[in-house]
């Protein structure tokens, strides 16, 4: 009798351990656009291969993040998948993940470390360098097509403590340095509206209260950009006459441009970013070795080739 | 000698001891930070803050300016209202933002169309018999989540007796998690023109101006308010002298809740999509209005005046650091240092009054 306690015993803790396998991932947010279609990848291609995912949301908290990784070693998982709340701390993470052998996987965000990262860790992204340079450098192309010469244009920033808000902005100035922008770009202003629709609509109207004449407005995200056009709108400008960019080519942003508002987005595959962050994380698992730093381009999207993307994001 | 005492405590009435209204330091300070910025930026980047420069404009003020001052107070500005009565009471609300946020998400999915662009709506949350509905019924929908949503709150204050802190902290934190688990994180978009109409333009101002008129009005002319300042001035003293204080308080928050939800309201119609994250740090944004604005945290004091213009105030700062083009950074060390600032200055004109 005791005997078969024992083993009935040991047999339920057998089949927790089985359960706590499969693949940990600890996203930065869950209320972000963006972020969102990328969980949704990665759980998408989990349920065709039948792995089982546990997903949490850090609410942008590094610290909580760490503890995540840490709970998610200590039940036994795969493999890991992080998409680093904070670019810079994810030393600590690669840390506690190589100490323990658990393979770990970045998405979307590029780790400060990415360069010194243990065997079984990789890395699968955009370039955010490719991001908002490809959206601007084709906004330059349509001022130049309108026969301007001389531009000026308001600069909307995300989160200026978050690493692809700085990386988009400081892409505007290298790409006029580098002498690629058609047209010369005076920058009337440059601030901060938080990646919000919300907030970028208020900058905006603050912006037109000066009065100042402006070409176009370069927004880090397309949530800023809506809101910018949404103001502009508002004012009664005419929207042929302002050139407006974006990045992420969001539903909402895809259907302003068929509205006519929204000149310039770039399509980040959120999807693809999640998918093949999942692909790295088996492949790691089972001790394959995979390439270490995955680049999913992104991709300009204007009115004429915007049917391409509706279904996407 | 009618005024030489008053009461068992013989305290000397001296008018010259009298202080000057609150709402009317506030009202300087408010004078005082517009005529900073229109002297700095006089000084160095040599045009106006209030007045019109423009030559093909015919204004005496640059009235786009006057308008995003309060527009972009106003949303805040409605919670700020329901903060008010609830602080004044001797409590504090910490769940309008999580409340914004729920509420959002939850009307937006009422107040969508079925075709964007000829295409189906690629945001549906329902399918498409729950779309293009009459503005009623998301409007319904959107007042009833914050009456839910106040009342739990009310009712755990009142009769669990836990602290207002925490019952609303725990409604912060779970409202934040049912706005994210309502369409597992993804955006709403796309709301009918109907529903587009509530925050358009210089609506958001005119509901604000609205219901500011109507909260003042309730708070000094009728019992509500009396019971309301009765309750924050002294508890026991309220219970003993007949007022159902339990009632009263369940009624302050349900009606807090009701004023975070239409806030939500506006808030998603004006920006024609509805976001889990909308409305973070609202409450604090709120809280600081009212404190500002001259609304003691201890209950008791305060008015709907005051909170309006401490919601002014906030609206001069944005726009005033927007027009000098400085960056985000300083706009929040300064708004920090003006919430203590208000709260010292307060204490120490109470401590004043206290010894006087």
């Amino acid at each position: 009798m005791k005997k078969t306690l024992i083993v009935a015993g040991f047999a339920a803790l057998m089949t927790t351990t089985a359960l706590a396998d499969g693949i940990g991932v600890s996203m930065a947010r869950f209320d972000d656009n963006f972020l969102t279609v990328l969980r949704n990848g990665i759980q998408a291609q989990a349920d065709a291969a039948g792995l089982s995912v546990q997903i949490e949301d850090a609410q942008d908290d590094v610290a909580k993040q760490l503890d995540q990784i840490n709970n998610f070693i200590a039940s036994g998982v795969d493999a890991i998948i992080v998409n680093p709340v904070d670019t810079s701390a994810t030393q600590a993470m690669t840390d506690a993940a190589a100490a323990a052998g658990v393979p770990l996987v970045y998405v979307n965000r590029q780790p400060i470390n990415v360069d010194t990262l243990p065997d079984n860790q990789a890395f699968v992204a955009s370039n955010e360098v490719d991001s908002s340079s490809q959206g601007f450098t084709e906004q330059c192309n349509q001022w130049a097509a309108a026969g301007k010469t001389e531009v000026s244009v308001y600069v909307m920033q995300g989160q200026l403590s978050n690493q692809a808000a700085v990386q988009r902005t400081q892409n505007y100035y290298d790409v006029m340095d580098a002498g690629k922008c058609a047209v010369k770009v005076n920058i009337i202003d440059q601030q901060t509206a938080n990646w919000s629709r919300d907030e970028a609509q208020n900058l905006m109207t603050n912006w037109l209260s000066t009065g100042a004449a402006f070409d176009g407005v370069l927004a880090n995200n397309d949530e800023m950009a809506l809101g910018a056009i949404q103001a502009m709108k508002a004012a009664g400008i005419d929207m042929a006459s302002v050139i407006v960019s974006g990045v992420d080519a969001t539903q909402d942003a895809l259907a302003s441009m068929q509205a006519g508002e929204l000149d310039i987005t770039v399509f980040q595959n959120a999807a693809a970013q999640g998918g093949g962050a999942l692909d790295a994380a088996v492949k790691l698992a089972a001790g394959e070795a995979v390439e270490q730093k995955v680049y999913v381009p992104f991709e300009l999207v204007t009115p004429a080739n915007i049917a391409n993307y509706l279904a996407k994001n | 000698m009618a005024n030489s005492t008053h009461g068992l405590g013989g305290l000397t009435y001296d008018p010259k001891k009298r202080t000057r209204a609150p709402e009317l330091n506030v009202l300087a300070a408010l004078i005082l930070i517009i005529v900073a910025f229109e002297v700095l930026g006089r000084v160095f980047i040599g045009d106006s803050f209030l007045f019109n420069t423009r030559d093909n404009v015919d204004t005496l003020f640059n009235e786009q300016r006057l308008q995003i001052i309060i527009l972009q107070v106003a949303i805040v500005g409605i919670i700020a209202l329901g903060v008010t009565q609830v602080i004044i009471t001797g409590g504090i609300d910490l769940s309008s933002g999580s409340i914004v946020g729920v509420t959002a998400m939850i009307t937006m999915s009422f107040a969508q169309v079925a075709m964007v662009n000829g295409n189906p709506n690629p945001k549906a949350i329902f399918g498409p018999e729950w779309m293009d509905l009459p503005v009623i019924v998301p409007l319904a929908v959107g007042l009833a989540c914050g009456l839910l949503a106040g009342l739990i709150n009310g009712w755990l204050i009142a009769y669990t007796r836990i602290p207002p802190f925490i019952a609303t902290l725990g409604m912060m934190v779970a409202a934040r998690g049912a706005a994210k688990w309502w369409s597992k994180g993804n955006p709403i978009s796309f709301p009918t023109e109907s529903y587009a109409a509530i925050g358009k333009g210089m609506m958001p101002v005119v509901i604000f101006v609205v219901l500011a008129v109507l909260f003042h009005l309730i708070m000094t002319q009728t019992k509500y308010g009396r019971h309301c300042y009765a309750i924050g001035s002294n508890e026991a003293a309220a219970r003993m002298s007949g007022i159902n204080v339990d009632g009263h308080k369940v009624l302050v928050y349900t009606i807090a809740g009701a004023l975070a939800s239409l806030a939500a309201i506006v808030l998603s119609s004006k920006n024609l999509t509805a976001q889990a994250g909308m409305g973070v740090m609202y409450e604090l944004d709120a809280i600081a209005m009212a404190v500002i604005g001259g609304i003691s945290l201890q209950g008791g004091r305060g008015s709907i005046i005051g909170t309006c213009l401490g919601a002014l105030i906030f609206g001069v700062i944005i726009s005033g650091f927007t027009f000098l083009k400085l960056d985000a950074y300083y706009q929040e060390m300064v708004k920090g240092g003006i919430i203590v600032g208000a709260v010292v200055l307060d204490q120490w004109r109470q401590g004043k009054r206290g010894r006087g």
